[in-house]
């Protein structure tokens, strides 16, 4: 019964989403007062529908009932409760379901937070939201229905969950990942209703900062995440692959980036209009061709969904009803913004756009590598394969004139300044620059040239970044957003100096060892002590033990090799003693004759530091949402328009804040 | 319309719907081989077995024959040997062609004489379908034949021409489609395999 009223939820929703799109938005075009008033209840009674339908299919799994086509392909009653729940987003239907879940939650969130805003603006915001809405219902309803029954005949028991999905990381990596992908929604319904009512002014870009950067934030912990997943999980002990789905989450990551930087100086300096509703646009495209890239099958990828070309064109007729509706708006309206605003050549805008640049040239250059596999093969040139080694070249030169940019860009006064007023300042992130230099030389044996520069330049925007939060904050004390720049910008020095690092000075050792015999890895020795059996609810493994010691430090560590019945594969769980200054990573591969096994030992200096580095941009993200100049700001637009809603916005603020730091409080535990 | 520049984004992106909409119809896996319709490249490898005995191109020709990239630490080709094994037994001629993935790893010295053993285990367990394996030691063979994993099989003619590849394991499915079709006395080998 349960999955059919969900079913039936989704149907209603579906309705009400096409209501959303059309009524608010003909109701705000022509004044008509009725209309602009239904587009709240609307949006509210979409996010219950759903929350019904996502709660029915969420019970179909914890109840085990395989009379539903999804759960028997996706879950198992071995299962434990946990990944039986976290099964409901394992696989195509479900994780639609999820995707569009979420959108009713944002959208939710912008009619509940935005009282202070004109109706007719919020109504429009609304009604581009309820667009996006109806093409992703439509997508779940009549191509990939989690409700689907296996009547008259069902198995006794399902499938099982894909093994690499039973994981604590992949419990939570999907949803933060959807909550960025789908909070940059809101940006783009904030531009597109900013086109269509052709009012783009400093409100609009001060309304969309704190959306626009919790969905960044949120996508900052969803890709960290997955790397940190993909890093223990994999047992490859890589963390980032340039796979063509990894590729789909980072390219609106960086439009994300730049969109932040360019709403800052839209909302600061009313400069930049144009190119900030242009990037809005972008980053919520450039979330949906993900969409697309990964769930028509078009790709290869280890990530790869369902193949299924009819899919794969329901997405592409959407992304051109939405995307290529957004972009024709663009062309014609957008000629009607004009920043009036001027600036000197040396000045932050300037840097500001520097920084933009950079970044929408590494978003062309990824896109670039992504798809130009694809369009070389469709035109006839035959098959190319662009990986790593392509994006790892690139990125190795990109970041030196972008971190060069953002340690200057700080110190830089808005409109004009001179170079000479802040030469010296730049000078005292040199000394700590050239000592960690020299240290990491003569004790890691860093010795290539990108490497150390790595090191010295994200050392010197790190040193930079603390003196100018000392130095600015001797006078008064400096608001949220100040802070949550400075630790974002030393997210971004971290993860440099963790991949600069670990790149170069990780050791490993694949060796063939049996119980008792042992193996030494840049001064660590690693006993293999014994290999046990070991039964799980729903998988039978071998545990390797290891005693590890480097003469002052001794641990433990258990490598873990498991098999799937259901799914007969095999897993691998590394033993990992993570560090800030270095992880020891034991991989088991295969048990070869006898007593013996093919393992894997490696020494990865830093590697920590490339997700310290998510971290505080994601802390840095929350901090500027909490920063009470938004509600300030607000607060003084409501007396100027006289509506009563100052407590409204202060818990919207405050909720979406809430929202952010459990998400980091999440983290946390994860990376102890 | 004055502004000419903000027509950019839209058309580049239409460019790239019509990429999209053209590889939703094409299969990703089936990635393009430029050996295809070329002659099989010269070599001259030891026996797998046995390193005195050395095999070139010309042992290859005179029929069609199945050439099969494999390894004993490739678990896909695990899957294939039954199957390849009854091929076998249809009278058709296959030659592995072992890809050691060890040989980098730090084993130590690379010890053919294991990997002899886990082969002979492995062949005597799922079946052994390969009339003679060669031992591509230095990989020369897999780099010429433009090789990116284990398992791939080439089909060449009795003069040595590439006929088919295959990235990726051969099972019935694939043969009836790919494969059987270019023998020469193609309903043979189908009928009788049909049977099985």
């Amino acid at each position: 019964m349960l999955p059919e009223i969900g079913h039936f939820s989704l149907l209603i929703s579906f309705v009400f989403a096409i209501c959303l799109a059309i009524f608010p938005m003909i109701g705000a075009q022509k004044k008509i007062v009725e209309f602009v008033a239904l587009a709240k209840p609307l949006v509210y009674a979409n996010f219950a529908l759903l929350s019904v339908a996502f709660f029915c299919l969420s019970w179909a799994f914890y109840h085990n009932d395989f009379s539903v086509t999804y759960v028997a392909m996706n879950s198992n009653s071995d299962l434990p409760w946990y990944y039986r729940l976290s099964a409901v987003w394992g696989a195509h239907e479900g994780s639609l379901l999820l995707w569009v879940w979420i959108l009713s939650l944002w959208t939710a969130g912008v009619a509940f937070f935005s009282a202070s805003l004109d109706d007719e603006d919020v109504a429009r915001v609304l009604a581009v939201m309820g667009f996006i809405a109806i093409g992703f219902l439509a997508f779940v309803i009549f191509t990939s229905n989690p409700f689907e029954r296996t009547f008259p005949l069902y198995p006794i028991d399902g499938r099982d969950l894909n093994p690499l999905l039973q994981d604590i990381g992949l419990i939570i990596h999907p949803p933060m990942l959807y909550m960025g992908y789908v909070g940059f929604s809101v940006a783009f319904a904030f531009a597109v209703a900013a086109l269509i009512g052709g009012k783009l002014d400093a409100t609009w870009a001060r309304w969309s900062r704190p959306w626009t950067l919790s969905a960044w934030g949120f996508l900052t912990a969803g890709i960290t995440l997955g790397s940190w997943w993909a890093y223990y999980e994999l047992g490859w002990g890589g963390w980032w692959f340039w796979d063509p789905v990894e590729n789909a989450s980072f390219m609106p990551w960086i439009a994300g980036t730049a969109l932040i930087h360019s709403l800052a100086v839209t909302e600061k300096r009313g400069a930049f209009k144009s190119w900030t509703v242009l990037l809005a646009i972008s980053a919520f495209s450039l979330s949906l061709l993900g969409t697309f890239l990964v769930r028509s099958g078009i790709l290869v990828s280890v990530h790869a969904f369902a193949s299924d070309p009819t899919r794969g064109l329901f997405i592409l007729i959407y992304l051109l009803a939405v995307i290529g509706g957004a972009l024709t708006l663009y062309a014609w309206r957008a000629d009607k913004v004009v920043s009036t605003h001027r600036y000197k050549l040396f000045s932050r805008e300037v840097l500001l756009f520097i920084n933009n640049v950079l970044l929408v040239a590494a978003l062309i250059v990824v896109l670039l590598g992504t798809l130009l596999p694809l369009v070389h093969k469709e035109i006839g040139l035959g098959s190319i394969s662009i990986g790593a080694p392509f994006f790892d070249k690139v990125s190795s030169i990109w970041f030196i004139p972008f971190i060069l940019v953002l340690s200057i860009g700080p110190f830089v006064r808005w409109k004009q300044d001179r170079f000479s007023r802040i030469r010296n300042k730049l000078l005292v992130g040199i000394v700590p620059a050239i000592i960690v230099a020299l240290t990491c030389y003569l004790t890691l044996q860093i010795n290539t040239f990108f490497s150390l520069l790595g090191v010295v330049l994200a050392t010197w925007l790190a040193a930079l970044v603390i003196y100018e939060l000392i130095t600015s904050s001797k006078n008064n004390p400096l608001p949220l957003t100040h802070w949550g720049m400075s630790l974002g910008h030393l997210g971004f020095a971290a993860l440099v100096i963790g991949i600069a690092i670990t790149k170069v000075a990780s050791v490993d050792k694949s060796v063939r060892i049996s119980p008792g015999q042992s193996v030494t890895v840049e001064n660590y020795v690693f006993n293999f002590t014994k290999v046990e059996q070991f039964q799980g609810p729903n998988y039978s493994a071998y545990h390797a033990h290891f005693d590890v010691s480097n003469g002052s430090d001794t641990f433990s560590l258990k490598a873990e090799k498991r098999y799937y019945k259901m799914h007969s594969n095999v897993m691998t769980e590394a033993g990992i003693n993570a560090g800030l200054w270095r992880d020891i990573y034991i991989s088991l591969g295969e048990q070869l004759d006898g007593k013996a096994w093919a393992v894997t030992a490696n020494v990865k200096p830093f590697v920590r530091w490339i997700w310290l580095g998510g971290l505080l941009m994601v802390l840095g993200s929350i901090m500027c949402i909490l920063d009470k100049r938004y509600r300030k700001v607000l607060a003084w637009r409501e007396q100027k328009t006289a509506q009563p809603a100052a407590s409204n916005t202060m818990a919207a603020e405050n909720a979406v804040s809430k929202v952010a730091s459990d998400t980091v409080i999440e983290q946390r535990i994860k990376f102890e | 319309m004055k502004n000419y520049k903000l027509l950019i984004p839209i058309v580049a992106f239409l460019l790239v719907s019509i990429f999209l909409y053209k590889g939703l119809y094409s299969d990703p896996t089936n990635i393009e081989n430029a050996n295809l319709a070329k002659p099989f490249p010269q070599f001259q490898l030891a026996d797998l077995m046995d390193e005195n005995k050395l095999y070139t191109k010309q042992d290859l020709l005179g029929e069609y024959t199945l050439i099969n990239v494999w390894g004993t630490w490739c678990v896909t080709c695990r899957v294939e040997l039954p199957f390849m094994t009854q091929l076998r037994q249809q009278g058709i001629k296959i030659v592995g062609v072992y890809y050691d993935n060890a040989a980098e790893a730090a084993f130590g010295e690379l010890d053919v004489r294991n990997t002899r053993k886990d082969v002979t285990q492995m062949l005597a367990q799922l079946g052994n379908p390969f009339q003679f394996n060669i031992y591509d030691e230095k990989r020369d063979l897999s780099l010429d034949l433009g090789v990116t994993g284990a398992p791939e099989s080439f089909l060449i003619d009795d003069k040595g021409t590439i006929i088919a590849h295959r990235r990726g394991a051969i099972d019935h499915r694939v043969w009836q489609n790919e494969f059987a079709p270019l023998f020469p006395s193609a309903s043979g080998s189908q009928q009788s395999l049909e049977q099985n």
